[in-house]
């Protein structure tokens, strides 16, 4: 009988009664103290166990689950993607090339120089495929490869200037009104996603391009060497959406998505296990999944 | 009663498009990268062993892959991978016998200068994780999956393969269980607590 009174408390508490089942339980609880002294002490055990192992999902994930995830048996590094040549005829430094890219896309200007790169480089690709169905595809890789590596350089950028980068909206004072400043250059109201439970404080956010579009670079800076500095890209996108993805450019690890008609892009060195855990928080506040 | 579903249950829920042969289809690994941290968190239930709950879930994600032309469309993926990794736990209790031992959680620093309130938390928390290694793994299973991921119970039934009824009394004896566990545990606690704490 008892046994049966505490499964009947139990599915209580996991809301899995029917209405009716719930009412009768609500009675008998208003009634008998002893019952809802017990109710109570199921609830706290539950919550127990709910703190004892919430963490472990909070952790980074190995490399060697991602890996086997991937069905790859090497380390994670295996998974930077074997990029086209870069076009002769365009020869840069390492350096420039990883810096050129991301100044020249934080101004106006820039917009014209994302779209050069996009059409200079397509036609080179081509020649390294056999047949023309597959062009399509290695123009879109290479639109694709333009922002990602934007999107790592912004980062080195403000890694780089460390305690002096500067940001066009700083987080000081009203944050609230520092967004609506930085919404007013994008097609779509921004809205801040709260990662303080990781340690992330907001810093400011700068104008970038993605796709030849504005973009914001939200900028947050932790304590935690393991977590950030991270940037994170919100723009807009006429692509169709894709799932959170992981890339690696100039040794930064880059998590991309798009949801209806934005592209996000969290960038940053911290462990991959990390930025999916952060991705999945942003894409929650952020409706974005 | 039920939050709202986490981000990653949405993901993990989604429908899954498959091709056969080749190379996994990115969306697949995806969606199983996606899964990991709460596959985690579910073997580490299960094991009780950090070490032991990631071999474990390797071994669930070398299975998926390999068997992914068995997920039927439509499906949680969540809700297979979760029954992939139950199993694998499943055929090595039985193949190994294992015996628990006391794991990291012993391993863990005890007598130090921290907070009581803190050395308290903690050694609480030890108490709920001794306490669920203590329960048979059917009851185990159960409670992971509802009380800690929060599945439904029709949910937890596909799962363990087993009816919704039984779902109810396993979960109602394993949090009965856990509830006298704790009891138990914590009129003795005092002691640890003055000790640590010193």
């Amino acid at each position: 009988m008892q046994q049966r009174s505490d499964e009947r408390l139990v599915a209580y508490l996991d809301g899995e009664l029917e209405p009716a089942e719930r009412c009768e339980i609500e009675a008998w609880l208003e009634s008998d103290a002893q019952a809802r002294d017990r109710l109570t002490a199921l609830a706290n055990s539950a919550n127990l166990l709910r703190l004892a192992l919430d963490p472990a999902a909070r952790e980074a994930v190995p490399e060697r689950l991602i890996a086997a995830a991937r069905g790859e048996r090497t380390h994670a590094e295996a998974e930077i993607i074997a990029l086209p040549p870069r076009p002769a005829a365009r020869p840069q430094s390492l350096w420039r090339r990883q810096l050129a890219a991301p100044i020249a896309a934080s101004v106006l200007g820039l917009m014209l120089g994302g779209g050069a790169g996009y059409l200079g480089i397509a036609p080179l690709l081509s020649r390294n495929v056999a047949s023309a169905n597959g062009q399509a595809a290695v123009v879109a890789a290479a639109a694709n490869d333009v922002w990602l590596d934007n999107a790592a350089g912004y980062f080195k950028l403000f890694v780089r200037a460390g305690d002096n980068a500067l940001v066009d909206v700083p987080a000081t004072g009203d944050t609230r009104a520092a967004l609506e400043k930085i919404s007013q250059s994008l097609p779509q109201a921004l809205r801040l996603p709260d990662l303080k439970p990781w340690g992330l404080n907001f810093r400011g956010a700068r104008l970038v391009v993605v796709e030849g579009r504005p973009a914001a670079q939200l900028v947050y800076t932790t304590e935690n060497k393991a977590i950030g500095p991270l940037t994170l890209i919100i723009g807009s996108s006429k692509k169709p959406d894709i799932a959170p993805t992981f890339n690696r450019r100039q040794n930064v690890n880059v998590l991309y998505w798009r949801h209806q008609g934005r592209a996000y892009a969290l960038v940053g060195q911290a462990d991959i296990g990390y930025l999916w855990g952060i991705a999945n928080d942003v894409a929650w506040q952020l409706d974005a999944i | 009663m039920r939050g709202p579903l986490s981000l990653r249950q949405k993901l993990a829920g989604a429908p899954l498009r498959l091709i056969s042969g080749g190379t996994p289809e990115p969306r697949f690994s995806d969606q199983l990268i996606a899964v990991l941290p709460r596959l985690r968190r579910f073997a580490r239930g299960l094991t009780g062993s950090v070490v032991e709950a990631d071999d474990l879930v390797q071994s669930a994600c070398e299975r998926a892959l390999s068997r992914r032309h068995q997920f039927e469309e439509g499906t949680r993926f969540d809700s297979w991978m979760f029954r992939i990794v139950q199993t694998i736990w499943i055929d090595q209790i039985r193949a190994r016998d294992i015996r628990k031992e006391e794991k990291e959680i012993a391993e863990e620093r005890l007598g130090s200068d921290e907070p009581v309130r803190r050395v308290e938390a903690r050694l609480a928390l030890e108490e709920v994780r001794r306490a669920l290694d203590r329960l048979p793994p059917d009851q185990r299973t159960v409670l992971l999956l509802v009380t800690v991921d929060g599945l439904s119970y029709r949910e937890a039934a596909e799962v363990v393969r087993v009816p919704v009824g039984t779902i109810m009394s396993r979960l109602a004896r394993a949090r009965i269980a856990l509830q006298a566990e704790l009891d138990a545990g914590g009129s003795g606690r005092g002691s640890n607590e003055d000790a640590a704490a010193q």
